[in-house]
């Protein structure tokens, strides 16, 4: 098991180094710069000197592979630099938007297991009855409505028709998380319910529950420590990777309800050119990545120990 | 056992419900914001620079002026004249030498008097610091007396005043200096107490303002990006005002709950012709896309009236702009006869004009980052499209690599802030002249030329307005340039606030005059 991890551990490095080059170099493909679009947005125009010169004192006039190189190079000193934007070293900067995205991811997903779970055990249980036909049909709804829509939808229900939370949620604080909250575990519960119940239900076509009812087992008893243990690997596949792009940040939830995450961060950040603080951004994703996947793996172990990770002998 | 771990869990969804629900309650704003005047704004970061209130670091010297806690020694009238403020007025001595006199009685809001020292100790460390401003005063010596500054440039600098009023040369009290945070003591009606760069600002009433009284005993500036979060947290009234609202929004606003304060600035919306391309050479073609262009529809349909049709770089509110200039009609008719002259024919009737076998077709090269610039686009494409010319659009975000090329585009649409300190020379010497930086059309006029030398040494302010005029009539003349719109500027606050008024240069905000509604 230990080994397994050290494994998984070491392929990160590859994936690190993979991902920081190609992000690097597609932002360069993506044209611009930092220089030219601070000029931009000021409705400024400076002269070529002036352009050249704040290049310069960037780093932006060296080559492509020069920067890259310069850049790996200070990380591997622990120096992540310095944004191009707000001058700020980036590593302060990037862990201080962490705890907003921590506090939104556990919300969002403690919401979203509240209602998929039991709505789509209930689905399941009342195949292709009314309960079944709205479940489905509110997921259908939930499935099609963008998260963007569905945030304005929710700021004009709840802050401005009932006043009874603010628009914009920039403090870090549970009453604000609220609204991007369930904007998010709308999006999220809708898919989530209709796997789960396809997981239930194909559980309960299995003979170990129609045994269960033939000896005159509850078929609550059964529900609860039979098929919902058994639809556990499912939903941790599922809950994993929404722990994974929800701890990337959802950048447009974020950005309408101005939560100050690290998703708005990374849009900011891209739409200025700020190099540095993109590749904390694309690292914080790889690793979370990886490290969301690793635990998903090892609880699959736990929850089944028929499963065997990485070559381990039964 | 596991009937203590049920216990257990459920006194943790309890207490996280319970949590949950508190935090429902109240009037739905957690920001501390009881009694004060909240003001949203989408400018106020690090991406448009101004990551805080320091005249001297990048364009910060915009959030000075705008939230009240700077002011400059001249400064706007509301027709765009140069008017004393913080001074009380100037003598030039020749053509290097400005003796300032400064207003008695003005104190920085840490309780040291406004006088000559403080305001050469605070010119001195702008031009140490701040590139475009050193640039710009071309500043050689200062010198301070009592109540008077003489300033002294390295040449002739007509526009001397016009420098000082730009928001870079708000007064600030040095010897207070500067915080880490980017906070400075300035003269303005508010003062500073706390700032989070790219949140937000919180101001105090300036209890000794030499003004009058300031409405409000605090005020907070609140950055929100998003145009439709804007728009909600003034509906939900979260905030009290909002500068930067998306144009769809202003219908919601239009109403006796709200006051609605507009005005064109100088940002402008225009097209470059590109003298190094061969079918943009022809004289016809270019007088032909100026005809062409149907500038009233793109503002009223496109920008649902939010915007100025422009005829040349400056809006009316200058003197020497709006109407001082005489720009091409949009006349389609006009504009098929003229190439039809030209021998611009569409002989296989696909709509789209030929000449020697060429196709009329236009590489119109713009960006995405302004709304308006693809609307612009689109409405061009429409109304030259039907006069015979075909255009090809291209909205990239890389086009500053693109623009560079002359041979990778024919007309390109930008926007910028065609007179930022208000006066006309920014403009015809960033765009049209031999060594302008952004003159990559390559334009070339003799003419225009000379009338730049003239104003480079004309210090009347009506001599300037004069040759400014001439200068515009000579590129629209040679449809170097069409000037499609200016930007409206608009702020929207609640019924019960009074005295935010938009001004044509955009500086002035948050002043004396803002208080509460009567």
């Amino acid at each position: 098991m230990k080994r397994y991890i050290a494994k998984r551990l070491l392929q990160l490095i590859p994936i690190l180094l993979a991902i920081t080059f190609l992000s690097f170099a597609m932002m360069r493909l993506a044209g611009s710069d930092a220089v030219l679009q601070k000029m931009e947005n000021t409705g400024m125009v400076l002269s070529q000197d002036v352009i050249d010169a704040a290049r310069a004192e960037l780093g932006l006039d060296k080559p492509f592979l020069t920067q890259y190189f310069v850049w790996l190079g200070n990380l591997l000193q622990g120096d992540m630099g310095v944004s191009y934007i707000s001058g700020r070293a980036v590593l302060p900067t990037f862990l201080s938007k962490l705890p907003a995205t921590l506090l939104l991811t556990a919300v969002s997903l403690a919401m979203t297991v509240a209602v998929s779970i039991p709505l789509g055990v209930l689905a399941a249980v009342r195949q292709n009855r009314l309960t079944d036909a709205l479940i489905r049909a509110a997921s259908f709804v939930g499935n099609s409505l963008p998260n963007f829509f569905v945030a304005l939808l929710l700021m004009y229900v709840f802050a401005i028709r009932l006043g009874w939370l603010p628009v914009i949620s920039r403090e870090v604080t549970l009453p604000n998380v609220l609204l991007p909250a369930l904007t998010l575990a709308i999006a999220m519960s809708a898919k989530y319910l209709r796997q789960v119940r396809a997981a239930v239900l194909d559980e309960l076509s299995r003979d170990y529950v129609m045994g269960a009812r033939a000896r005159g087992v509850p078929f609550r008893v059964t529900l609860t420590k039979s098929v919902l243990r058994a639809c556990m690997t499912t939903i941790l596949t599922l809950l994993a990777l929404s722990i994974g792009s929800l701890l990337g940040g959802t950048a447009i939830v974020e950005s309408i309800f101005m939560w100050d995450g690290v998703g708005k961060l990374a849009v900011d950040a891209i739409n200025m050119r700020d190099y540095p603080m993109i590749q904390a951004y694309v690292m914080w994703m790889a690793i979370i990545y990886v490290f969301v996947n690793l635990a998903a793996d090892l609880s699959y172990r736990a929850l089944d120990p028929r499963i065997r990770l990485g070559g381990e002998r039964p | 056992m596991k009937r203590r771990k049920r216990v257990l869990a459920l006194l943790a969804a309890a207490c996280l419900s319970a949590a949950l629900l508190a935090g429902c309650g109240g009037d739905g704003g957690s920001e501390e914001t009881d009694g004060a005047f909240v003001l949203g704004d989408t400018t106020f970061n690090a991406e448009n620079e101004e990551p805080d209130v320091n005249p001297h670091n990048a364009y910060s010297g915009w959030a000075c002026i705008r939230y009240g806690v700077g002011e400059t020694l001249f400064r706007w009238s509301d027709s765009m004249e140069i008017e004393p403020w913080l001074a009380t007025g100037y003598e030039r001595t020749d053509e290097y030498t400005w003796v300032i006199t400064l207003r008695d009685g003005v104190t920085f809001s840490s309780g040291r008097p406004l006088d000559g020292q403080a305001v050469q100790a605070c010119l001195t460390h702008l031009v140490e610091t701040h590139d475009r401003a050193r640039g710009d005063l071309m500043i050689e010596s200062i010198a301070a007396e009592g109540q008077t500054v003489t300033i002294t440039t390295a040449e002739p600098r007509p526009t001397l005043l016009n420098y000082l009023s730009d928001p870079y040369g708000c007064i600030i009290d040095m010897e207070a200096g500067v915080t880490e945070e980017g906070v400075v003591v300035g003269t303005g009606p508010y003062v500073v107490t706390s700032l989070k760069s790219g949140e937000e600002l919180d101001l105090v009433k300036n209890e000794t303002y030499w003004g009058g009284t300031p409405g409000y005993d605090r005020i907070k500036v609140l950055t929100i990006t998003d145009g439709d979060t804007l728009t909600m947290a003034l509906q939900s009234g979260q905030i009290d005002a909002a500068y930067g609202l998306p144009y769809a929004s202003y219908p919601l606003f239009e109403n006796e709950d709200y006051t609605i304060s507009s005005c064109a600035t100088s940002r402008t919306f225009f097209l470059h012709m590109n003298f190094e391309s061969a079918v943009i050479q022809d004289d016809a073609v270019r007088r032909a896309i100026a005809m062409g262009v149907d500038k009233e529809r793109f503002v009223e349909d496109l920008l649902d009236g939010n915007g100025y049709v422009a005829a040349g770089p400056f809006p009316d509110s200058f003197s020497f702009g709006g109407g001082a200039v005489t720009d091409r009609d949009y006349d389609p008719e006009g504009a098929k006869a003229l190439l039809e002259q030209a021998g611009w024919v569409d002989t296989d009737g696909d709509g789209i004009r030929e000449k020697d076998g060429q196709k009329l077709t236009i590489r119109y090269l713009t960006y995405p980052s302004r709304q308006e610039l693809p609307l612009l686009a689109e409405a061009i494409q429409a109304s030259l499209g039907d006069i015979g010319i075909e255009v090809v659009v291209n909205v990239t975000a890389d086009h500053n690599s693109i623009r560079v090329d002359p041979g990778a585009w024919d007309v390109y649409a930008s926007a910028m802030v065609t007179a930022p300190t208000g006066d006309p020379a920014y403009f015809f010497t960033t765009h049209c002249l031999d060594d302008s930086a952004v003159n990559n059309g390559h334009y070339h006029s003799d003419a225009l030329e000379a009338q730049a030398a003239a104003l480079d040494g004309a210090f009347d302010p009506a001599q300037r307005a004069e040759l400014a005029v001439a200068m515009q009539q000579t590129i629209l003349d040679d449809d170097a340039f069409v000037f499609c719109s200016h930007l409206q500027m608009t702020m929207i606050s609640r019924a019960d606030v009074a005295g935010l008024t938009a001004h044509p240069c955009d500086f002035y905000e948050i002043t004396a005059d803002l208080r509460p509604a009567a």
